[in-house]
């Protein structure tokens, strides 16, 4: 005979108010199998568990019912007092009468007589309970982090530092990823690349680091503390273990016009390439699309001048597959261009601005490359037509970004920061210049932000004019910018030598692509979603990924950098342990009902349902029965549901305690 | 070419006054292209650009109204005026999206709304129901050797979350259709600025400023002509022409002409047919000296 203590939460006023919580014990103390019912002002504040756990003890309580708020709330805190108790957490259940019940009545009769019904089915369902054992899986200690940008670099480092093996993998032939491009970074102005490479020279020298660079994810199989990953190693027709980096190779290359997508186009590489000097691993890769030998098979040279015999042009791709206890996805972001979309794209471009064909109409990325001293031009601004310094520059903010009509309704929120950069780069390096900035607002939130700001107008002379351009077009050598100037409530037209486009933060494109191999969700704009906006920014919904840096919503590289530690941190928590606990509500086949039909193992979202052969004791095969492979299942009753024996059952959820709810109203 | 293409036709206020010569030309063209148009019966203002500002529920039950009268007709409903097509566009949109304001108007016009007819501009029919390729074919004497500077002005296409003819910030759907008249287009940058509108009547110094700038860039980028497809920006661009070159002592003398005026100079209809008398920029001297009358 069981005997259940029930205990009615009062939730402040929150169930009060509307559920008489004395009556609804005292009608649930007479039911069938209860041994003890109470309520109590705060069910989840420490009296309130003493109360629970003291019960448990003295009334030697077999199961408990805690009627309350929603299970989401604070199943877990009512089970964690339960099993210091000593009694099987999962004896326990949750009835919610505030969700379910007093938040959405007002008659306090009919809340009262609902919440005892609540509170009677939970009553006959936790009969049913079962002892349930926590499931315990093994972890491997070894992470894999995609993206080498500050966030990927950050993060690998950190895991690494405290031991654990990481493999860095990523997609260009060099790790540094955006961050590597800029000049100099607010609000500090100090050089990009001088904080950044000795970092990325840190990831290359780290015993625990594997770096594969030029190389992409190709496959994920596996489950938190135990992922198989897939990743393809490019040919780099350069084997990486031969080759010095001496250089010379790329100084003999007679391909040299071709654009580099690091200087956004503006310089130009060689067809056997660093992307930039600074590049790490310093091993050239050869563009097989550009080079002469791949496109005619005649040339070599590089072969031919190569000392060590590194160049080889045979190199195949290759797939690697790594064991990998926790994920961290720091791929980053791409800039959102005004070119003309495809027809149907939700996102479209910016025909008012010519679609981009404006030559000296350029983005941010492009003005911290002309910025930048390791730049295709050395750090002068010249624009990109015929190399003269522009005497009138015009930044515009908010492209793409806030811009619901062009399809993105997202603030980019770097943009307002390195625009008041770039007039200071500006005002530094062209003397007699003249800057200006048409915006909507400033968004200033960051420590020395709103400063820096407030600089490039006071002291850097930057002309700000609150409103948006309407259009650009090219007139002589100059761009006309015609705009409004909302303060004073007039149009404005500027005669520019160059216009400068603050373009909006989007996902890498094929984020999404990677997001369904990983198994993890995404937002509309392919941004990849967090747990929980607030509690669980850095996790992902999937158990064992972590999420690092803008390929989850713009942001800055002081926040990119937090995120990336954090994303750290939660890494080393899982390995902290050697066995993983999970919650043990999962699927269980029931064998000698199972047909092997394996409808359950098609609607698996998780890919848990695995075949198992069953064979008699000389080894002839009875028959192949599914399987749940418990470190796996998400416990969802997908194929509980679909079992067309009903064969398959979720712990914690029968269709036995389902039934018995049921047949308590 | 045999008929297969039947329009109710609502001309709009501007075609029955100021703008005759549009159609005049519309009418005929259309029959030069065999297509049918039926006058829509008993058609009345459709509220034009003062009457959203004044009260919605007015300008969206006149347009309902309109095309009440325009489901009377067979044929998908052409329009000629570009702001009689963005009202009547815009009522149809909103009333699909906004049960309330349906409801208003219902009562309003005290009779069921009408939103399943098409609302196409003139052009869209040339484009796209008749076709470029068969305007082409329809061509006798093609405009060669004619620059022409396409206007679209604001309303052709726009606003912008209605479901409208073209690309909002870039169309090319004018340029096409002259095109495929033989005519050379050139790329400038005014096409799509506002000319000021019916601010001609009560703020003509700010017309007088915009429309120049519209002026200015077309000459500036070579053009012998202007092509409208809006009565409005041809009264701002034809009339006030003589007076913004005495402001700004300058000489443009660019003829405007209505897409349909060049479009049927195209097919060989005579200048009396496509009522280019009516011009105030007199287009003849033009058309004498690149052979196309």
């Amino acid at each position: 005979m069981s005997r259940i203590g029930v205990f009615i939460c009062h939730c402040g006023e929150n169930i009060s108010r509307t559920v008489d919580v004395e009556r609804v014990a005292q009608e649930v103390g007479r039911l069938p199998g209860v041994a003890f019912s109470t309520d109590y002002k705060y069910m989840c504040s420490d009296p309130g568990q003493n109360l629970l756990k003291k019960a448990i003890q003295e009334q030697q309580l077999s199961h408990v019912v805690v009627a309350a708020c929603s299970p989401r709330m604070h199943e877990k805190t009512f089970r964690k007092a339960v099993e210091a108790a000593g009694l099987n957490p999962f004896l326990c259940e949750m009835a919610n009468i505030r969700e379910h019940c007093s938040w959405v009545h007002e008659n306090r009769e009919e809340a009262t007589i609902k919440a005892i019904e609540i509170v009677g089915m939970m009553v006959e369902r936790v009969k049913k309970n079962r002892i349930l054992p926590t499931i315990t899986v093994p972890v491997t200690k070894r992470s894999l982090v995609i993206g080498g940008g500050i966030a990927g670099i950050q993060a690998a480092l950190d895991i690494a530092d405290c031991g654990h093996e990481v493999i860095l993998v990523e997609r260009e032939p060099s790790i540094g990823g955006h961050m590597a491009q800029l000049s100099e970074t607010f609000p500090t102005l100090d050089c990009s690349q001088c904080i950044m490479t000795p970092k990325m020279v840190d990831v290359a020298n780290h015993p625990k680091i594997k770096l594969y660079t030029y190389s992409e994810i190709e496959k994920v199989e596996g489950y938190i503390g135990n992922f198989q990953v897939t990743i393809k190693k490019r040919a780099r027709s350069v084997d990486e273990d031969k080759c010095t980096g001496c250089g010379v190779c790329m100084t003999k290359c007679p391909q040299k016009k071709i654009p580099n997508k690091f200087d956004r186009n503006i310089g130009m590489r060689t067809a056997i390439y660093v992307p930039f000097p600074q590049a790490v691993p310093n091993t050239p890769v050869i563009d097989r699309d550009n080079c002469t030998w791949f496109k005619t098979g005649k040339c070599g040279v590089c072969q031919k001048v190569c000392g060590p015999g590194a160049v080889d042009f045979e190199q195949q791709d290759t797939l690697i597959v790594e064991a990998i206890g926790a994920i961290v996805v720091a791929t980053g972001f791409d800039l959102y261009s005004i070119s003309e979309k495809p027809k149907g794209s939700p996102i479209k471009g910016y025909g008012e601005f010519g679609h981009g064909k404006i030559p000296d109409v350029i983005d941010g990325m492009t003005f911290e490359r002309l910025a930048s001293a390791s730049g295709p031009t050395g750090g002068k601004i010249l624009r990109p037509s015929d190399g003269r310094e522009p005497k009138q520059i015009v930044f515009i903010q908010c492209i793409g970004s806030r811009a619901r009509e062009k399809g993105i309704s997202y603030c980019s929120k770097v943009c307002c920061m390195y625009t008041a950069k770039h007039t200071m780069l500006y005002h530094h390096k062209v003397p007699g210049g003249q800057a200006y900035v048409f915006f909507m607002d400033a968004r200033t939130p960051g420590k020395g932000y709103d400063e820096f700001w407030r600089r490039s107008i006071e002291e850097e002379e930057a002309v700000y004019i609150r409103g948006m351009v309407s259009r650009l077009y090219q007139k002589g050598d100059k761009i006309v910018v015609m705009g409004s100037d909302i303060a004073v409530g007039v149009q404005v037209e500027i005669e520019a030598d160059m216009v400068v486009l603050a373009t909006a933060i989007q996902p890498r494109k094929g984020a999404d692509l990677l997001a369904q191999k990983l198994g993890i969700s995404y937002d509309k704009y392919n941004f990849y979603s967090e747990a929980h906006a607030k509690l669980r920014p850095v996790e992902c919904a999937t158990a064992g990924i972590y999420l690092a840096g803008a390929c989850q919503g713009p942001k800055d590289i002081p926040e990119t950098v937090s995120q990336a530690s954090a994303a750290a941190a939660k890494v080393m928590t899982l390995f902290s342990k050697d066995q993983l606990e999970r919650e043990p509500i999962v699927a269980r086949v029931r064998e000698t009902g199972c047909v092997g039909c394996f409808a359950c193992k098609k609607v698996c979202a998780y890919g848990a349902v695995e075949e198992k052969e069953i064979r008699d004791r000389q080894g002839n095969l009875i028959k192949t029965v599914a399987y749940v492979n418990p470190g796996v299942c998400g416990g969802c009753g997908t194929c509980q549901a679909t079992c067309p024996s009903k064969s398959v059952e979720l712990d914690g959820y029968t269709d036995e305690q389902i039934v018995a709810m049921i047949e308590a109203l | 070419m045999k008929t297969t293409l039947n329009y109710s036709y609502y001309p709009g206020c501007s075609l029955h006054a100021s703008a005759s010569e549009y159609d005049l030309s519309t009418r005929e063209l259309f029959k030069a292209l065999n297509i049918g148009l039926t006058e829509v019966p008993d058609w009345f203002c459709c509220g034009a650009t003062p009457a959203h500002n004044v009260d919605e529920l007015l300008s969206l039950s006149l347009c309902a109204k309109n095309l009440e009268l325009a489901g009377t007709v067979e044929g998908d409903l052409a329009v000629a005026c570009a702001a009689c097509f963005s009202r009547l566009k815009t009522t149809q949109h909103v009333l699909t999206e906004n049960d309330v304001k349906r409801t208003q108007v219902e009562k309003a016009i005290d009779a069921p709304v009408k939103l399943d007819g098409k609302v196409k501009h003139l052009l869209e029919i040339l484009a796209k129901d008749l076709g470029l390729e068969r305007l082409a074919a329809a061509v006798n004497k093609p405009l060669a050797g004619l620059k022409v500077a396409c206007y679209y002005g604001c309303l052709l296409t726009r606003p912008t979350d209605v479901p409208n003819l073209d690309c909002v910030e870039a169309p090319t759907i004018m340029e096409r259709v002259v095109e495929a008249a033989g005519a050379e287009t050139v790329a400038w940058t005014h096409r799509l600025e506002c000319c000021g509108a019916n601010f001609t009547l009560s703020r003509p110094g700010v017309v007088i400023q915009l429309t120049n700038a519209i002026l200015d860039s077309a000459k500036a980028a070579g053009a012998d002509c202007i092509m409208v497809g809006c009565p409005l920006c041809h009264g701002n661009l034809d009339i006030r022409q003589k007076e913004i070159e005495g402001v700004y002592k300058t000489n443009y003398n660019m003829p405007v002409f209505y897409l349909t005026q060049l479009v049927g100079l195209a097919a060989g209809l005579s200048a009396e047919k496509l009522g280019l008398g009516a011009m105030i920029v007199n287009p003849m001297p033009l058309l004498k000296e690149k052979g196309l009358l």
